[in-house]
């Protein structure tokens, strides 16, 4: 356990290094990490104003913000995972997805006019992701009365809702648009600053933390909610608490970022296979695992096909996919 | 003074009553098996009395508390329940499961004390469990599973334990090691124990009191000797049931109807 947290912890942090230092515009890690530390107040950096731009401006908010999407994203799947008794389950269970979809198309459909409009995009598809839970919620038992099951139908029936009027406003609109949407559905990080870093901040560091902390209810939740009950669980009010931190952290994600897919269900399974089926180990180590896997993804996008990019939902698939069954053949032999 | 009493509590499922005016009182020590055919509102009756399930009317105190108005955590502190088919997590520890019956007393957002640790250390040992509890819950034998799952209901520490059907799928020697386990927590623990049981003649051996259930409603309560030997229990069963005498222990055997009549 200590040994994954701490390998966990380090391959973090050389994953964001390496989203620094990676680039087509070469900066030596020697000059970045003297920079680092010229911020710490060590020392003198060591770059040109053009190499500094490039570094502070460009990919450090980048390689923060996906270091706070991929943790977000993978503790929220790990949350959902244990408070729904699902293994299948992801951050966009109970539609977050399809909302925020809903919401980005209609602002770069609608009020865009098939024009990127950095405003109101993302507004529109956080609301989009907060109002689909809401309906997610309301549907599926009223809130307080509603049973895992329940609620996962409700999402399956709000996202199908919710998917239909998205596909029905891209129907009406022009080519530019759709490939707009197209790429946002799939998930970017090429748009980040230190704005959308502020924007999210907030909203991971909050749900994130309620989500780990949760790690010991959900523990008690694996026996179920009659006996978690009887434990002495107030089982629909800690349910309550942990979707909405998800939902809230998730959305506030998706909406700097788009839809990035893969990093919330691999993520804690890969980590579930490595210390267990505990979520007070599980969701502290997604936690920087996420974080690290996502800023390594975004890396190979934007370097791969340089000097375009690939969108990240593709890396993550491609490279989460082989690394999840490798996991899982090394441990089913015993090799881990 | 009663630690448990149910008062004139009725269920109401879908328009008809599942249980009917069911009153019950019972002293601190007091082992009370509710038998009854299927269908009869045994798990009902043990889920409302555990205050995982509203009433329509009526009420249960336990120590003089509406567990209704109580919190999850305050409810805990004074009752453990089983109910007929626990969840096992596989994956967890039997020591992380016994130690999930201290959730009550150490809270959600700290760690286990080092008196929750020694509760649940003191429990496997009483349990013969200590050897095990390394050992992924998924692993272990349908008796010690049993076990395992009687610990995590006793390090609740509670006054009350209530347990639905805890002797299911445990072969006969399993199943009176488990009994007589629980026999000797409800004398060295002054336990007050409410059971489901299907098994008439173990009913009898080992609670000291039995609440007889016919489609809802209480139909014989007594001692154990006494309900047993009732008229009431066959005309429950709808069957002819013998009681025989084997070296002092009652023991219920099946007739058919025809030859009870004779």
């Amino acid at each position: 356990m200590v040994i994954v947290a701490s390998t966990s912890v380090v391959a973090m942090v050389l994953c964001a290094f390496g989203g620094l230092a990676i680039g087509p515009f070469a900066i030596s890690w020697t000059h970045i990490l003297a920079s680092l530390l010229a911020h710490l107040g060590i020392g003198h950096t060591r770059l040109t104003s053009l190499q500094s731009l490039v570094l502070w401006q460009i990919r450090a908010p980048r390689v923060v913000l996906g270091l706070l999407a991929g943790s977000m994203l993978a503790v929220a799947g790990g949350t959902y995972q244990g408070v729904f008794r699902n293994p299948l389950a992801d951050p966009y269970l109970l539609g977050v997805a399809a909302g925020a979809g809903l919401g980005a198309t209609i602002g770069i459909v609608n009020i865009g006019d098939g024009l990127n409009v950095p405003t109101w995009t993302p507004v529109l598809a956080f609301g989009g992701a907060m109002l689909a839970v809401a309906c997610t919620w309301l549907i599926g038992g009223r809130g307080l009365r509603s049973t895992p099951a329940t609620l996962i139908l409700a999402g399956v029936a709000v996202a199908s809702l919710f998917t239909s009027l998205q596909t029905y406003l891209q129907q009406s609109s022009t080519s530019g648009a759709l490939t707009r949407v197209y790429l946002w559905i799939l998930g970017s990080l090429s748009s980040a600053s230190w704005h959308e870093v502020l924007v999210v901040l907030p909203y991971v560091a909050v749900c994130a933390t309620i989500c780990v902390v949760a790690g010991r209810a959900l523990d008690v939740m694996s026996v179920g909610d009659i006996e978690s009950r009887a434990l002495g669980l107030p089982v629909h009010r800690v349910r309550l608490v942990v979707v909405v931190a998800s939902s809230l952290g998730t959305a506030a994600v998706v909406s700097a970022v788009g839809l990035i897919g893969f990093v919330g269900i691999i993520v804690p399974h890969v980590v579930r296979l490595l210390v267990g089926t505990s979520y007070r180990r599980i969701l502290p180590i997604s936690l920087f695992v996420g974080a690290g896997f996502l800023v390594a993804a975004d890396a190979i996008a934007r370097t791969v096909v340089a000097p375009s990019e690939l969108p990240i939902g593709v890396v993550t698939a491609l490279v989460g996919a082989p690394v999840f069954v490798l996991v899982l053949t090394l441990r089913r032999n015993r090799v881990l | 003074m009663s630690v448990l009493e149910v008062a004139n509590v009725t269920v109401n499922v879908g328009g008809s009553d599942v249980l009917r005016d069911v009153s019950l009182q019972l002293g601190e020590g007091t082992w009370c098996t509710v038998i009854g055919p299927n269908g009869a509102g045994k798990t009902t009756l043990v889920e409302s009395m555990a205050g995982v399930r509203s009433v329509t009317t009526g009420v249960v105190h336990v120590d003089s508390h509406d567990i209704l108005s109580l919190s999850e955590r305050e409810r805990a502190r004074l009752i453990a329940f089983v109910p007929q088919n626990p969840i096992v997590p596989p994956g967890m520890s039997v020591r992380d499961y016994v130690t999930l019956g201290r959730t009550s007393h150490h809270g959600l957002l700290r760690a286990p004390s080092r008196a929750d640790r020694q509760a649940v250390a003191a429990t496997l040992e009483r349990l013969d469990l200590a050897r095990f509890v390394d050992r992924d819950v998924a692993t272990l034998s349908g008796g010690e599973r049993q076990r395992m799952i009687l610990a995590r209901a006793l390090a609740q520490s509670t006054p009350v334990l209530i347990l639905d059907e805890p002797i299911t799928g445990l072969d006969v020697r399993h199943q009176i090691d488990l009994l007589t386990l629980l026999r000797r927590e409800v004398r060295e623990c002054s336990l007050t124990v409410i059971a489901t049981l299907h098994d008439l003649t173990l009913a009898g051996q080992f609670a000291d009191r039995l609440l007889l259930l016919r489609a809802g409603a209480v139909v014989a309560d007594g001692p154990s000797r006494e309900v047993i030997r009732s008229k009431e229990l066959s005309e429950s069963y709808e069957m002819g049931l013998r009681v025989v005498d084997v070296d002092g222990a009652d023991v219920v055997v099946p007739v058919s109807n025809s030859s009870a009549t004779t």
